[in-house]
């Protein structure tokens, strides 16, 4: 009975973990970025709940605006930064990197550095198949499972799905076909920002929100990238479900500290033997 | 309808181009001969902006495209069919063509029927993926696909590379019609000798970065040593 209360809060990590590591994806196989400041996005987005719920105004507005501000500050930061820097791979590591500490610093100088915890939005329990579950983290994966859904649909069935694979496969080539790749990149960049700080909004209620929550998640979504490979969105959802489910279960089994090690080491085995990932191909620079 | 002048460019640090002139009028096909690594992909690259230009001029239906970004090149009506071919392997022929016509509004996004009437085999496999064609069928669908950008001019790079020669006569012969049928203009790079012979007008011969001659395909034909003097090895 514990255990299956073990597997749901996996399985909700590991959704929660793809759903950030879709939005790297998505910009690193567009714009060949790799976004350091991702992680921040999704501390913006809790912050816009903890704004939200502060402000009296509870969680639920919070949950859909934050998708919504931290998508413009995703833009703006393109406008400003990402866009001057595209076909300078270092020189993006550096800049997102950099912007990483400067927001973490921000939200310190204005929040403080402690930690904020905002009030549980659905606070019931769900009971079913003989155990009790927290209601809320049925809704979290209810949303995870629905927006997985929605971006696959956008990359796969849409014209703008299309052409964002053409850029992936083959930029200049989707270029003479007469896509306009510049925008493709803005519009990309706002969507996996977008992504990001969904996920931390929707994160928030369970997290101790301070400024080093990011990195919980930019790291493992990060590795679950380079375990998945990054030619395909199905990469994410395996290396989502390797990278979160090991992690889960041997936290569970020994400890979270054990787990990283195992973790880690696991990754390195798996990009020893398939440098472009599990379901990736060698694709093109 | 396409005159370059006096272009400069450089490919990965070192110039390759010294100063093209070549000018290619409405309607014609135009043949670019030389041996490897005389320039003739990177000009290809440079009028469609995907290669920076160092100085020179490109004029393309009377307007300037130094400087514009590819996909508006693009759209003032040059198509590229890229040397080896650079189809969509993962996508179908369907979705191949459909990349082509993004830009437009969705109602009028419509692959043109007069495509398949040239490329039969397209339409009898729209919904398979390209990647498993023959290289010939994949060239049908690299010259189908820019087609259907509906370009005013198409520029080929070596489409008879790694094709078997029935297949290069064939499409030898479906260049020459699309052009007599549409007045597209035709630029090709080509090495093989035959296949310039059966489908271009005029041929320049470039060297070294630069263009050396230019002359009718008559004239070649009655004086092979043009061709000798400038490709052979």
């Amino acid at each position: 009975m514990d255990f299956s209360i073990q597997i749901l809060n996996g399985l909700n990590y590991i959704l929660v973990l793809i759903l950030v590591a879709m939005g790297l994806v998505i910009i690193f196989g567009l714009m060949r970025v790799i976004n350091m400041a991702h992680g921040e996005f999704f501390l913006l987005g809790a912050y816009t709940v903890v704004m939200t719920d502060h402000a009296g105004l509870g969680f639920w507005p919070g949950l859909f605006i934050a998708p919504v501000v931290v998508g413009i500050i995703g833009m703006i930061i393109e406008y400003l930064c990402i866009r001057h820097l595209y076909q300078r791979f270092l020189d993006t590591i550096l800049a997102t990197w950099g912007l990483s500490i400067a927001i973490k610093q921000l939200v310190i100088v204005i929040f403080g550095p402690a930690g904020l915890m905002i009030k549980p939005p659905l606070p019931q329990l769900v009971s079913f198949m003989g155990i009790e579950y927290p209601a809320y983290r049925l809704f979290i994966m209810a949303v995870a499972l629905m927006t997985i859904g929605l971006t696959f649909y956008v990359f796969l069935r849409t014209d703008f799905g299309l052409g964002a694979r053409a850029v992936i496969a083959n930029r200049d080539m989707a270029a003479v076909l007469g896509i306009n790749t510049r925008k493709m990149y803005r519009t990309t960049f706002t969507f996996g920002s977008a992504l990001a700080g969904l996920a931390g909004a929707v994160m928030a209620p369970l997290m101790s929100c301070d400024p080093q929550m990011g990195l919980g998640f930019f790291i493992p979504a990060f590795l679950a990238i380079l375990v998945g490979g990054t030619g395909t969105l199905a990469g994410v959802l395996v290396g989502g479900g390797a990278v979160g489910g090991a992690d889960s279960l041997i936290s569970f089994i020994y400890s979270p500290v054990i787990s990283q090690i195992v973790v880690f080491s696991l990754v390195i085995i798996v990009i020893r033997i398939r440098p472009q990932g599990l379901l990736g191909s060698r694709g093109r620079g | 309808m396409l005159k370059v002048e006096a272009l400069h460019a450089s490919y990965g640090g070192s110039m390759v181009l010294h100063g093209v002139d070549l000018s290619i009028n409405r309607g014609e096909i135009k043949a670019l001969m030389g041996r490897n690594g005389m320039g003739k992909t990177t000009l290809m690259r440079a009028v469609m902006g995907l290669l920076p230009i160092r100085s020179g001029k490109i004029i393309f239906d009377g307007k300037s495209i130094h400087g514009l970004r590819t996909h508006e090149i693009a759209a003032l009506g040059l198509g590229y069919v890229p040397q080896g071919r650079e189809i969509f392997g993962d996508f179908t022929v369907w979705e191949n063509l459909q990349l082509s016509m993004l830009k437009l509004p969705r109602a009028e996004r419509k692959i043109p029927e007069v495509i398949f009437q040239y490329f039969p085999i397209l339409a009898s496999r729209k919904y398979q993926k390209a990647g498993s064609f023959s290289g010939g069928e994949q060239q049908m669908l690299a010259i189908a696909r820019a087609l259907a950008t509906q370009p005013k001019m198409l520029l080929l790079d070596e489409p008879s590379e790694g094709i078997q020669p029935s297949i290069v006569d064939q499409i030898s012969e479906i260049l020459k019609k699309i052009n007599a049928d549409t007045g597209i203009t035709i630029l090709i790079v080509e090495q093989n000798v035959d296949m310039v012979m059966e489908t271009a007008i005029n041929c320049a011969f470039m060297e070294k970065g630069r263009i050396v001659e230019t002359c009718s395909i008559e004239a070649l034909q009655e004086n092979e040593s043009i061709i000798a003097c400038h490709i052979a090895v």
